[in-house]
Order: C-alpha cells, then structure tokens, then sequence
C-alpha cells in the first residue's frame, strides 16, 4: 500500500508546554499557599499568645503565676529579703542547701516520685523542711506516728497551739484534709484543730531540726494565699531564714534501674544513619514516582465472547438439571447430521431416519428409535449413557458410509 | 524537576561517612546534616545548569495511514533554540494501541541543532492512534537533578483494516477469468451476454454449436458467451450490538471488514459496481461510485473508524438504504450474524422487500468454538455445554432456513471461512448469471 505522509514543516518556534513554570504555578495555587500561611500564622499566633498567659504548669510551681502555682508567696518572699532557690532534682537540693548558711527546705512531692531513703535524705538536709500535702510514704518515713484525719468540715481553723507561725497566723481557710497524731506522742505538736486529733498543721521538734507538716499544699497556692491567715502562716514558716530551698521532685528524682537500655546500648551513629535511610525512601519515591508526563486517555472497546450465551445456557441447563431438554438438544443436532450421512434431506421426517439409520447400522429400528426419541434420563448418569448411545450410534452410521468431509455450519 | 537514581544512590553513600567518622550521637548527626547538605546544594547546582526543556521546537513526520499489523516509523524531529546544551530524555506519548514499545529515548541536544528521535509503531487496534504531547526530561551536568516539561506536538495516524483476505484474492480471480469472456463459455445461462463466433474445435459442447452461422461459413462455428459486466453490488455491513462480539479474538465486524473488503476487489475486477454501507440506526460509513484501487482504498479508510455501536440495528430503514444507493437490481450483501429467531425477526420482516428486487446474501460469521463445544461429552458439565451449543446450531439453522425461504442466500463460516465462502458465492452468483 503507497504511503502518504504528511510532514508538518519544520519550525524553529518553541512548542508550547502544558507544564507550567515554576512562576505559573505559583500564580495558580496563590490562594491556596495565602490561605495556608494565614492559617499557619493565626496558628502561631494564639499559641503565642496562649504561652504569655502563663497559664499551666505543675501545683506550687514557684514561677508559675496559675492559681495553682506559688509564684505569689515566692514573689513576697523575695521582697522580704528572702532568697529563693528552685530546685528540680535531689542533688540540686543538697548543693543549694549545702552553700547556704541558714537553709530552709519546702518540699512539695505532689506525684510522689522520691522513695523513702531519698525522703530520709531530703528531711536531713536542712534545719527548718516544710513538707506540703505529704502522701503516706512521706508519712511512713518521716513521722510514722501521724496519719490521715480525713476531710474537715470545720466552719473555721484556729491556731489553737504554741507553733510561733501558728499563733502568728491566727486563723487558716477551714476544710481540707487533716493530719492526726496520737495523743501521746512525744514531740509532735498539731495546729488548727478540726474535731478530735486532727489537725491541718503538725510540727516535729527533734534536737537539731524542725519539720513542718502541712496537710494541705493548695492553700500556699496563689488563688488561696490571700485567705484568712494563709499568707501569715505561709511567711512564718519559711521565712526566718535567708534562704529557701523550694524544692519540687521531678521525674529525674527517680532512680535508674536493671540493665542499661537500648539507646545507651547503641552506637552514636545508629540514629543519623536511620534518618538518613528515611531520607533516601524518600529520595527513591521522588526518583521512581514522578510521572513522565501526564497519562495518555484512549477508549477501548468492550470485550464480548459471542460464545458467552452458549455457555449460559450450559449453565442454566446445568442448574436445573433440564436432562430432557439437553438430550433433546443433542439429538436433534444428531438426527440432522445422521439424516445427511445417510443420504435424506434435511427436511426428511423422523421416521424415515430412523428407518434409513437402523438399515444402515443394521439394528433393529426400535432401538435407535429409543435411542434417538424414547429414551427419558432419569440421572445425570443416564443422560451420559444416552449422550454416549447417540454418539456410538453416529459413529457407526459415518462407519457404515462413506464418511464425508466436515462441512461448514450451513452446508 | 525530578530526581535521578545516581542521586539517590550518593544520598544513600551516605552512610559510610556517618558510620565512620560518627563515633558519638552529635558528630555523627553533625555528619549527617553535612551530607545532606552538601547533595541538596549540588543538587540546586545540577538543576540551574541543566537546560530549558521548554526551549524546543518540534515538528512531526508521520505516515497517514498504517495497515493493522504492520509497522511504521514515527519521527519526531527535535530542534534546541536554547543557548545550552539539553541532554534530555524523551517520552513520546503515543495512546497504547498504537504500539510505540518502550517510547523513552535518551537525546543529546547541542545548541541550535536538530536531532530526529524514530519510533516504530506496530498499532494494535483499528482506528485514528492519536498522539499529543511530548515529554522532556532535561538532565543537569552532574546527572543527579533534571527539569521537566511537557510539550504540545499532536499527530495521528489512521489504522485501516489489514485485508488479511487478500491471499484468498489470486485463487478466485483465476476462477473469475474462467467466467470472463477471456475464457469464453460455451454454455448460455441467464445473466451471459454474447461474446463471439469461433471455430468448432474438439472438446466443445455441441450444445452450443450455431447452425445458422455453421450454414453461413460452411464450417461448424460455436457461440461463446461471458457473464454480463456492470452489474451493481450493495455490501451492508450490520454495525450494531451485534457486531461487537468477538469471535476467535476478533470483532464481527472485523470479519465482516474482510470479507466486504474481498468481496469488493474481486467484483471490481470482474466490472461490477461495488457499493459499501455500515449502518445500524444511522449510516456509519459510505462509499459509493468509486473503482478500482481506488474502491479499496476509500473502503479502508471509512472502515479505519468505524467501531461496532452498542445500539440495535434498524433494520426496518435498511431497504430505504438500498434505494438510496441503486434502483436497479443489484447483488445486496447484508453481513450481520443470525443467532436466535428473536433476534433476527426483524431482520426477516425486512428481507421480501428486498429480494423482491434484488438477489440477497445474508452472510454472517459462526463460531468455531460453538461447533467444536458439540464433541465433547465425557462428563456432565460437557455435555450440557455440548447440548447449548447444539441448541444454538439449530437456532442458526432454522434463522437459516427463515432467510432461504424468503428468497435470499446464506452464507455463515468461521473468520477465517467466511471472507473466500462470500467471495466463492458470489462468483457462484455471477456463473449462474443471478446478479
């Protein structure tokens, strides 16, 4: 066949690109890269914001100013002439304390991270150590004697004892919990009294040191220091020092135990290297997923056997067992092929196909006739002996004649 | 832009500096930034040297036309009108039945010159085989980073149907040359017209001796005779739902191609007038009054995009159609498929108006596989199946039957069959002088 061809003529202009460049793009997602800088600097903005407020931190915090903090009482400290220290850890404790002169130690352990031998260590420290809402280990180590008292519904607290920051106090914020003592025991004293041996406040007067139970820490807190005598009581204790160790235990507090773990274990290198290779899937994933192009779009044309209705038929037959109407199927389809093996047409009758067929085959005619009429399956194995009959049967009438060549469907 | 594999290979080198020279946590992290570091700036460095793949002209060389299953070259002429120099990788996205292959060449591209970049397309489906654009990947110096763009270039290319039939051409010419006057006949028959007077010699049928001219001459003559020439031909090709399936891995329609398009060359080589027409509820394609080389090549250009509709075939507007072509008597060849009588009652209401007027032939194509599903019948299963598809025969039968007794011919074969079996029909036709 003579080619044509067609050949666009050759130009020097540039052919013009469906990409767009870096500038086009740009312009196209403008709205989108504004809105998401605008969402991101809202974002920042408020969290900003939110930080300055100074809200969180932990319970008696000293710097933090949210009503549970304790930056009110350290600020006053302060301007009394007291110097506050923080401290996070054990041993930060024990150094602040070991270069002061005149220390007094307040200690508040609200997730009770120190075990007892640290308690014991902590209590020794100072002179003066104010223990703030102590939990029944702290109880156990330091001052076995005292136990819980239980929630006090006193309408008010009244110093009612001879602790010097007591009487100065006068009066605290009723309720709360309460510490008690036994009534014999020896250098204990209880403070503010609600109902029988309970107290808010308990202190323990050894030869060199002085330790100070308060049962409940939140009334040091900003949001109740101003009530009733809080803030006198608060000022007293830790005050006749220069210096004040404000000691809140953390997390690093709580002793390493069994082998090393896996990061100590492991090289320096074993991180850059894992981060490197989350570098490179990356990398690789750019390398082989960035489309040469954009897909090319083609119809196809549908697919259909035109052997599919043959074959549901099959099955429909099948399902319901029609053995009858499969049998008769096949022979018709025989006695049409029988019928011009022996030489009739293709509109010759039954009988005289059966006639001509059992001459033939030399059988007698009632016996193809069964075969090719009478016979009703009444199984699935009969229907296969009855289909192999027709067959045999075909087979011996192309044996008895002269066989022909297959012919197409029309022939 | 994009990234190449050499690029992702040095990232990954990485690792050996960090192992070695990271004996603690932070060196080997400080080590780590550094790597990256160092590969992204030579990246940036890679991609700012490398060229502007937008910065190229392209222009196309392509065959119109391609026959299915044979193959051709595509070219595509590059030309750089940048000031740097493009080394380039390119995709030519040619749709998938077109059968470029692996269509991605690497192409170096100087400043200023032209470079061609061949495809050979084996098409594998008929019809326009489209491409639009062309993609460039344009590598940096160092190969780790490349731009890319994708390019406008459209082209096509039409796949005609590939006349696979022509083989069964040379037989039945030789066979049409023993009906043309060039072997005359001796024999009279309806539809022969009178060619000469010649000698008596051996052999001849006496039949045919002319006793009026013998008295004239004084010597035995014989009349001889040749078919009649100019006789029309109306090829119908049926495109409707029916003409989708597909049989032996091709479209009826397909075969219905074949067998018109044989059918068309042997008839204009005999002198006839061949008209071709695929309708179902619309024409689809048309080609009227051409002879010839040129007849087969307009046939196969209307036949490159016709594709079967999924629509019902009207076949009450097809005696219209026949009209609209010849008024005179003419050979009609309806190519459609006879499955079921209900699907051919239309069909059937539609024929006495046709062979009122002309001579018909209903070709259509059978499956093999219905004919070979009847052997079988060692189990259950296969003789079920051996029962439908003698069901199905039979259905071909009697639709068969229908058709003859309205007048018309039939004519079924598998793909393969069916092209040399209308073509034998008709020279069948044309002996017996029917047309």
């Amino acid at each position: 066949m003579s080619l044509p061809t067609q050949t666009v003529s050759p130009t020097t202009l540039n052919a013009a690109s469906s990409t767009p460049t870096l500038r086009e793009a740009g312009r196209r997602s403008r709205y989108w890269l504004l809105a998401g800088g605008g969402a991101l600097l809202v974002a920042v903005i408020s969290t900003v914001l939110a930080a300055g407020g100074g809200v969180g931190g932990q319970p008696l915090e000293a710097g933090s100013a949210a009503p549970a903090g304790a930056r009110a009482l350290v600020e006053v400290l302060r301007q009394q002439g007291v110097t506050v220290n923080t401290a996070d850890t054990l041993a930060e404790a024990r150094s602040l304390v070991g270069a002061a002169t005149d220390p007094t130690v307040f200690f508040f352990d609200e997730s009770g991270y120190l075990t007892d031998d640290q308690l014991s260590t902590m209590s020794a420290l100072a002179p003066r150590t104010v223990v703030a809402s102590p939990d029944f280990l702290t109880l156990q180590t330091l001052t076995p004697p005292v136990g819980f008292g239980g929630v006090s519904s006193a309408e008010e607290s009244r110093s009612a004892c001879t602790v010097t920051a007591a009487v100065k106090a006068d009066g605290l914020s009723p309720g709360g919990p309460t510490l008690t003592i036994p009534a014999d025991a020896a250098g204990l004293t209880g403070c503010f009294p609600s109902g029988e041996n309970a107290f808010a406040l308990v202190e323990q007067v050894t030869a060199d040191r002085t330790l100070t139970l308060l049962a409940d820490g939140t009334l040091f807190s900003n949001e109740r220091i101003g009530e009733a005598g809080n803030a006198a009581l608060a000022l007293n204790l830790l005050g006749p020092g220069d210096e004040l160790v404000w000691y809140l235990p953390t997390i690093a507090d709580v002793p390493g135990t069994g082998s090393p773990s896996l990061g100590e274990l492991t090289p320096g290198w074993v991180t850059p290297t894992m981060i490197l290779l989350v570098l490179v899937a990356v990398a690789a994933a750019v390398w082989r997923g960035r489309r040469f192009g954009p897909l090319v779009a083609e119809n196809l044309p549908v697919t259909v056997r035109a052997s599919e209705t043959m074959e549901g038929r099959a099955r429909l037959y099948a399902r319901s067992s029609a053995r009858l109407r499969a049998l008769d199927a096949l022979r018709v389809g025989a006695v049409q092929r029988l019928a011009g093996q022996v030489g009739l047409s293709r509109l010759a009758s039954l009988d005289d196909v059966i006639a001509m067929v059992a001459t033939v085959v030399d059988r007698p005619p009632a016996d193809v006739r069964t075969v090719l009429v009478d016979a009703v399956p009444g199984s699935d194995s009969e229907l296969v002996a009855l289909s192999d009959r027709i067959q045999e049967l075909e087979r011996a009438t192309a044996r008895a004649t002269t066989p022909l060549p297959p012919g197409r469907m029309d022939s | 832009m994009t990234l190449t594999g050499r690029f992702v290979a040095l990232l990954a080198l990485g690792v050996v500096p960090i192992v070695l020279l990271g004996s603690t946590p932070g060196r080997a992290a400080a080590v780590l930034g550094f790597w990256v570091l160092a590969l992204l700036g030579l990246g940036i460095l890679d991609l700012s040297l490398a060229g502007s793949p937008r910065k190229v002209a392209l222009s196309r060389s392509l065959p119109s036309r391609v026959r299915l299953g044979e193959s051709v070259t595509s070219d595509l002429y590059l030309t750089n009108t940048g000031p740097r120099r493009l080394n380039l990788m390119v995709r030519d996205a040619w749709q998938p039945s077109a059968g470029a292959g692996n269509n991605r060449t690497p192409q170096v591209l100087p400043p200023g010159e032209r470079r061609l970049v061949s495809l050979s397309l084996t098409p594998n489906r008929r019809g326009e085989r489209r491409v639009d654009h062309v993609t460039l990947r344009s590598f940096g110096p160092l190969g780790l980073w490349a731009r890319q763009a994708t390019l406008q270039a459209p082209g096509q290319i039409r796949v005609v149907p590939p006349f696979n039939a022509r083989k069964h051409l040379p037989s039945r010419i030789t066979r049409l040359k023993e009906l043309d006057g060039r072997t005359s006949l001796l024999v009279r028959g309806q539809g022969t017209e009178f060619d000469s007077l010649r000698e008596y010699v051996r052999g001849d049928d006496v039949r045919s001796i002319d006793w009026r001219a013998t008295a004239r001459r004084g010597d035995v003559m014989v009349r001889t005779w040749r078919p009649e020439r100019d006789r029309r031909v109306v090829v119908l090709i049926d495109s409707g739902r029916t003409s989708a399936a597909r049989i032996d891995d091709e479209p009826r329609l397909d075969t219905a191609f074949e067998a018109s398009l044989l059918l068309a060359a042997l008839a204009s080589r005999a002198g006839d007038h061949v008209d071709f027409i695929a309708y179902d509820r619309r024409v689809r394609g048309r080609v009227q009054g051409a002879q010839g080389a040129e007849l087969l090549s307009r046939m196969v250009d209307t036949m490159a995009l016709i594709e079967p509709e999924l629509i019902e075939t009207d076949w009450p507007a097809v005696p219209g159609q026949v009209r609209a072509v010849t008024s005179r008597r003419a050979l009609v060849v309806l190519i459609t498929s006879i499955d079921a009588a209900g699907a051919s009652s239309a069909l059937l209401s539609v024929l006495p108006q046709l062979t009122r007027r002309h001579t018909v032939i209903v070709a259509s194509v059978t499956d093999p596989t219905t004919l070979e599903a009847t052997r079988p019948r060692g189990n259950r299963e296969e003789i079920y199946r051996a029962a439908a598809a003698e069901r199905a025969l039979l259905d071909v039968a009697r639709v068969s039957a229908a058709i003859r007794r309205q007048g018309a011919e039939v004519v079924t074969g598998s793909p393969a069959n069916l092209p040399p079996a209308l073509a034998d029909r008709y020279i069948a036709l044309k002996a017996a002088g029917r047309l």
